[in-house]
């Protein structure tokens, strides 16, 4: 192919210097409008304190964060909205005891209390960062989309599109399918009333004292849609 | 083998193929992890979370240490002159050495930063930045002192300065975390698609001249085009990683085009090499390095570029990123790219050093095809796995461990095809350890071939 060497140096150098040129200007564009992305504001000495907690442990290599990191376990980008401080608080300091009956399991740290109370702080400031609606699996957006599909599609319950999507099969086993931490949901409505389950859903260990599930975030009447779907499984 | 200190690339390569034995030793344990259900007592001493630092970390260093051979390897022949210190070379091979070493012990004992791939802590991130720094001195000063520059020259030490500035992005405590993987992508990143590709092209541009006999000016010509391809696209092509992690929309933009474009300057390359190797001026010698370069050259195209093509565009990668997908893209792209590059490398020089001209080529031959085979389907198993956890996790949002149940098969194969690729990677480090010259009798047959044909 008829091409000059001087035309060859010339298309490295354009190459090279447009491409830094324009990244070099979009970083510094990038800095600026982080600070309202993440809520810079929000970013105090605890949620730094618990980024340091985050490292020390080496919590990445298993867990992604924003995606990078270790594929081993969930991604904890939102895990602060998902199982909330509680939820955390549980499977930072008893591991053994909130994965016992998975089969991928988590290790006992020995994390501090004070270290813990970092790390959710940190965890949460981190749920709050505009991520373009990602991670599908906690995307409100993507979530709703799909309840409304599903409600329409099989006239399925509202209350049981809510068991879906809000996370319940995280934890809860029904048909078959859904995770270990927590009982499976056959027969549940057995064993407890609507009123009682609805109840259980909002505050657990009102309910039950020994109960291990962490307090939901739904409203009242969500609650309630969620019970009467549970009840009608007896 | 020209100059005598060449013979300082010796220990670089040797202990860069036993790290990476040990690397896919530790990948095996990981597999395990993933499909087996381990006892909690074992997960508290030696948790996944360290197996993957020590995993990961191995691949870094069995790669630098070989770039860093490769180039004491090739500067003396390059420059026609002798290496500015080899003393220096030695030193720095002993101190890279002691640092993986207690990197990888201090692993074991928790000392670690806890950011994926850049682990080790700040006090030996110091010891690199040092040891780099002389190894970057007595590289300049050779080719400063022999006075020949040439554009193979210039590409080999550009990328090596390149790749040492980025370094220094990682090292530091970021408050912010979206920052924090801002910078944590111009190592890894940069590194990967920008540093290490203009190191690589330069080594496989030199080796390709030595092996085809084509001229310096038409292997120069098409590096300056492939290198300047590979930073167009590469520098702007951060943007890809930048699209989930609180940085502007924009970079859904930027990182989407300028990632579409990444395959061409791969495509280039094979193009070229095969262009080279068909226009070759020298008889075909020593074929298990042209295996390599060939094979390497598809393979980098493959799984760097197809594979990362595949689940670059933001459309998909809202679906696949962080999940197995990546995984399998990662290892396909870090084979095909630069272990396969080493091992060329590896295969060109070692014999060299020990006075073998040419190597007898049937071990080498079932190592490589086993190696390739083994890595395509344990990219194929992630693959498979990662698109399972795409639709069953992220589609369904059925959740993690659900969407892993039902994974869990292809863990066991990848960890099959990871035996497979050990018994590969085994028998070419036999192979390149105690290599078995030709044998007179077949290169007179190949002699004979000739004179018939």
């Amino acid at each position: 192919m008829a091409l000059s060497r001087g035309t060859a140096k010339l298309i490295f150098f354009l190459g090279t210097l447009s491409s830094l040129i324009l990244f070099l200007i979009l970083t510094v564009d990038t800095h600026r409008q982080v600070k309202v992305l993440t809520h810079a504001e929000n970013l105090s000495d605890q949620v730094v304190q618990g980024k340091h907690v985050w490292q020390k442990y080496n919590c990445n290599d298993c867990h992604t964060i924003l995606g990078f990191g270790g594929y081993y376990a969930p991604d904890m980008t939102k895990v602060y909205q998902r199982i909330g401080k509680e939820g955390i608080q549980q499977a930072v300091k008893k591991p053994e005891v909130a994965f016992a009956n998975g089969w991928r399991k988590m290790p006992q740290q020995n994390v501090q209390d004070q270290e813990v109370e970092n790390l959710v702080a940190f965890l949460k400031w981190v749920s709050e960062i505009d991520t373009h609606d990602w991670p599908p699996q906690d995307s409100k957006k993507v979530a709703s989309r799909a309840a409304i599909r599903m409600v329409a599609a099989a006239g399925v319950s509202p209350g049981a599109a809510l068991f879906k999507e809000k996370g319940c099969f995280n934890c809860h086993k029904l048909g078959g399918v859904g995770g270990a931490a927590g009982p499976a949901m056959e027969g549940v409505g057995k064993k407890y009333d609507l009123k009682k389950l609805a109840q259980y859903i909002m505050d657990p260990v009102s309910v039950d004292a020994k109960s291990k599930m962490p307090k939901q975030d739904v409203a009242p009447d969500q609650a309630q849609q969620i019970a009467q779907f549970l009840a009608d499984l007896r | 083998m020209q100059y005598s200190s060449q013979k300082v690339a010796y220990p670089y390569f040797a202990l860069a193929l036993l790290l990476f034995v040990l690397q896919v030793l530790m990948g095996l344990w990981l597999a395990v992890n993933y499909f087996a259900a381990l006892p909690q007592g074992l997960i508290d001493v030696f948790p996944f979370a360290t197996a993957r630092a020590m995993h990961t970390n191995l691949l870094v260093l069995w790669l630098l240490l070989g770039f860093m051979g490769g180039t004491y390897y090739l500067l003396p022949e390059e420059t026609k002159s002798e290496l500015h210190s080899p003393k220096l070379a030695y030193l720095l091979f002993v101190i890279f050495a002691l640092t993986g070493v207690v990197a990888l012990v201090g692993f074991l004992f928790g000392w670690n930063q806890g950011r994926p791939l850049l682990e080790i802590p700040t006090a030996l991130d110091i010891v690199v930045v040092i040891g780099v720094l002389l190894f970057l001195y007595n590289v300049g000063m050779t080719m400063i002192k022999a006075k020949r520059w040439t554009a193979i020259q210039a590409t080999l030490l550009g990328g090596l300065v390149f790749l040492a500035v980025l370094y220094l992005f990682g090292i530091p405590f970021y408050r912010n975390l979206t920052i924090d993987w801002y910078y944590w992508w111009w190592v890894v990143h940069l590194w990967v698609e920008g540093a290490w590709e203009l190191v690589t092209a330069a080594i496989f541009a030199w080796v390709l001249m030595k092996l085809t006999g084509v001229e310096r000016g038409v292997v120069e010509k098409w590096l300056y085009v492939e290198i300047g391809l590979f930073l167009f696209t590469g520098i702007a092509g951060t943007g890809h990683h930048y699209y989930w992690l609180g940085a502007p929309r924009y970079w859904l933009w930027i990182g989407g085009i300028f990632s579409a474009l990444e395959p061409l300057p791969i495509l280039l390359m094979v193009i070229d090499t095969m262009r080279h190797v068909k226009d070759r001026k020298l008889e075909m010698k020593g074929h298990i390095v042209w295996t390599y370069a060939v094979g390497g050259a598809f393979f980098h195209l493959l799984g760097a570029g197809l594979w990362g093509f595949a689940h670059t565009l933001p459309q998909v990668n809202y679906y696949t990123h962080g999940s197995q997908v990546t995984v399998s893209h990662g290892h396909l792209a870090f084979f095909g790219a630069y272990a396969m590059l080493n091992l060329m490398v590896f295969y060109y020089a070692m014999p060299r050093l020990r006075g073998i001209e040419e190597q007898a080529e049937g071990r080498g031959k079932f190592g490589f095809w086993t190696m390739v085979s083994a890595m395509f389907c344990l990219g194929l198993a992630f693959g498979v796995a990662g698109v399972l956890q795409s639709y069953l996790e992220r589609v369904l949002r059925l959740g993690f461990m659900p969407a892993q149940d039902q994974m869990r098969l292809w863990f066991v194969v990848a960890f099959f095809c990871g035996v497979g690729f050990l018994i590969g990677l085994l028998v070419t480090v036999y192979d390149l350890f105690f290599p078995k010259p030709l044998a007179e009798k077949a290169k007179g047959k190949a002699a004979l071939a000739k004179a018939v044909a």
